[in-house]
């Protein structure tokens, strides 16, 4: 067995608790949370009709000072995971960008996992599953199209042609689109759907139980009993 | 009320740019600084400042030299795009035919100036860091033509080429002139604005092919702009919804699954096992 500290034994086997997320990756997904919130609210008052007041006049201009605030905001957040956490960022890049015969697995397996929470065909999965993979592929490509059509918007009107800004505007819309619809998944999978709400506190406290560590995430359980020392009770 | 409309007949215009003054006055707006570059026109391109401008164009034809005149300002279309992007309604449509701009509206997105196919609206912009800008653009001297009086320029306008009426009157007049003008020997002599993007508020007559005046042939309403309203804003609302919809049959098969699986635990716990 690994050279835990921990490895004494809990007092009860749903007490032992396996550290997921460091303090840096916290940190940078709720600044990221933050400010895309913030983003989505304000760039809804210029998408919106329903929401033409707020987009009036000196509120409109509150409102898009607002938009540019967290849009700095938005930029910093993959910046202090990299610096904060540079090992977990890129082994978390790696992660989400290798695929393997495992994520064919949970696509296969995904339908019964999710509705009738049918865990006997879900193949091991490694920190990310193929769905949070997606996710994170999905959140790199839109960052990247979001600081691009975003600054164009922002520094190049007059600069660029009226057809690329206009274009930007279009890409940006198309960003929102998609990373809104994942928000909701998102959100639902984590604070709604009756069989993940466990993998909330993993951002919140760091930690999960061993239990969901070995459902949701065996693979990488298995690497990190060899690996690392991230064990301990609940009540320590 | 039928529509109002400008007609500005290029035949009788002098190149004085009465027009182009008359308006920085009743505007009160500032004359901005320029330098000569070879041009009479001055200043070169519609700025935040100046919304009136006239423009010169050297043009020859069957072997005689002409110089053009025009008037140059927001034609008000009837498919206008910069109404159509315009987040705040800061630009509307008049009952009366224009195109209006609120400015106390406008909180400076721009977005009219990118889409209008004439690039007529100029932003004032105060902070780029901030954003903070202002979209400015002639509005047929919106506070007079709603009191009953003709915009400035025209009311100044020396030789009568500026005029200011009833559209469908305006379009009669500027047909008869053409017709007076090309049995004159001008054969190029057209009339402008008619039937453009819906019909235009700034009608012309001219003496020659719009391509003379750097005007656009066949103005169009820019593709992108429209699928930018017409497509990517409905396609959010339908994934916004299909999604939602989506997860909340997930939540209902979830749930069911749930309790009959607590329920099949009890009595019988290899329900689920097949392999
Ligand atoms: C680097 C990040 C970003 C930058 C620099 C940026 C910048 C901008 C700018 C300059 C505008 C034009 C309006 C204005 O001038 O104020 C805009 C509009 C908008 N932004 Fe962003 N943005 C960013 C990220 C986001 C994100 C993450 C979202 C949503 C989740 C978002 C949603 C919107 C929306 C909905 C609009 C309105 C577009 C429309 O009118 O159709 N933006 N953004
Ligand atoms: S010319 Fe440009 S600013 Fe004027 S109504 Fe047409 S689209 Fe709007």
């Amino acid at each position: 067995m690994a050279t835990s500290t921990a490895s004494k034994p809990c007092k009860d086997r749903r007490q032992v608790l396996v550290m997921r997320f460091t303090a840096g990756e916290r940190v940078a997904h709720w600044v990221h949370f933050i400010a895309f919130t913030i983003l989505l609210g304000t760039g809804m008052f210029l998408y919106m009709p329903a929401l033409r007041p707020f987009a009036v006049g000196e509120a409109g201009e509150a409102s898009r000072l607002a938009h540019r605030a967290a849009a700095v905001l938005f930029m910093a957040a993959p910046l202090v995971y990299l610096i904060w956490s540079p090992r977990d960022f890129f082994y978390s890049l790696r992660e989400a960008l290798t695929w393997g015969p495992d994520d064919l697995g949970w696509l296969r397996a995904a339908w019964g996992y999710y509705t009738r929470g049918d865990t006997a065909r879900m193949p091991p999965q490694g920190k990310y599953n193929a769905g949070q993979k997606f996710n994170a592929l999905t959140q790199i490509i839109t960052f990247i199209l979001f600081v691009v059509s975003g600054l164009i918007m922002w520094f190049g009107r007059g600069v660029v042609s009226p057809a690329i800004f206009v274009g930007s505007v279009i890409v940006h819309d198309l960003s929102v689109i998609a990373t809104v619809a994942l928000f909701i998944l998102h959100i639902y999978l984590v604070a709604v759907h009756p069989l993940m709400r466990e993998s909330i506190t993993a951002m919140f406290e760091g930690t999960v139980t061993e239990e969901f560590a070995r459902e949701h995430h065996g693979k990488w359980l298995a690497e990190q009993e060899q690996e690392r020392v991230y064990r301990r009770c609940r009540d320590e | 009320m039928s529509r109002l409309a400008m007609l500005f007949d290029a035949s009788r215009c002098i190149g004085c740019k009465s027009c182009q003054v008359a308006c920085k006055q009743w505007w009160g707006l500032p004359a901005s600084e320029t330098t000569q570059v070879g041009t009479y026109e001055n200043p070169t391109d519609l700025e935040p400042n100046t919304w009136a401008r006239v423009t010169f164009h050297e043009y020859e034809a069957n072997g005689q030299f002409q110089w053009l005149f025009l008037a140059w300002g927001c034609v008000h279309c009837t498919q206008a795009a910069c109404v159509d992007v315009c987040p705040t309604g800061a630009l509307k449509h008049n009952a009366l035919g224009f195109v209006s701009l609120e400015r106390e509206l406008c909180n400076g997105c721009g977005y009219c100036s990118q889409a209008c196919p004439f690039k007529v609206p100029r932003m004032e912009t105060v902070n780029l860091l901030t954003g903070e800008a202002r979209a400015s653009k002639c509005t047929f001297c919106q506070d007079r033509a709603t009191n009953g009086l003709t915009p400035a320029c025209v009311k100044t306008c020396p030789p009568g080429a500026l005029e200011w009426g009833e559209r469908d009157a305006l379009l009669e007049k500027a047909h008869a002139r053409v017709e007076w003008l090309q049995s004159r020997g001008y054969d190029q002599a057209q009339v402008y604005g008619e039937t453009e993007l819906g019909g235009l508020g700034r009608l012309f007559v001219l003496t020659a092919p719009p391509e003379a005046y750097g005007l656009p042939v066949n103005p169009q309403y820019s593709t992108l702009v429209a699928s930018w309203q017409q497509v990517v804003q409905p396609l959010g609302y339908l994934a916004v919804a299909a999604t939602t919809l989506g997860l909340a049959f997930n939540w209902l098969a979830t749930r069911r699954a749930r309790l009959s699986n607590i329920e099949a635990v009890e009595p019988d716990a290899t329900e689920e096992s097949e392999a």
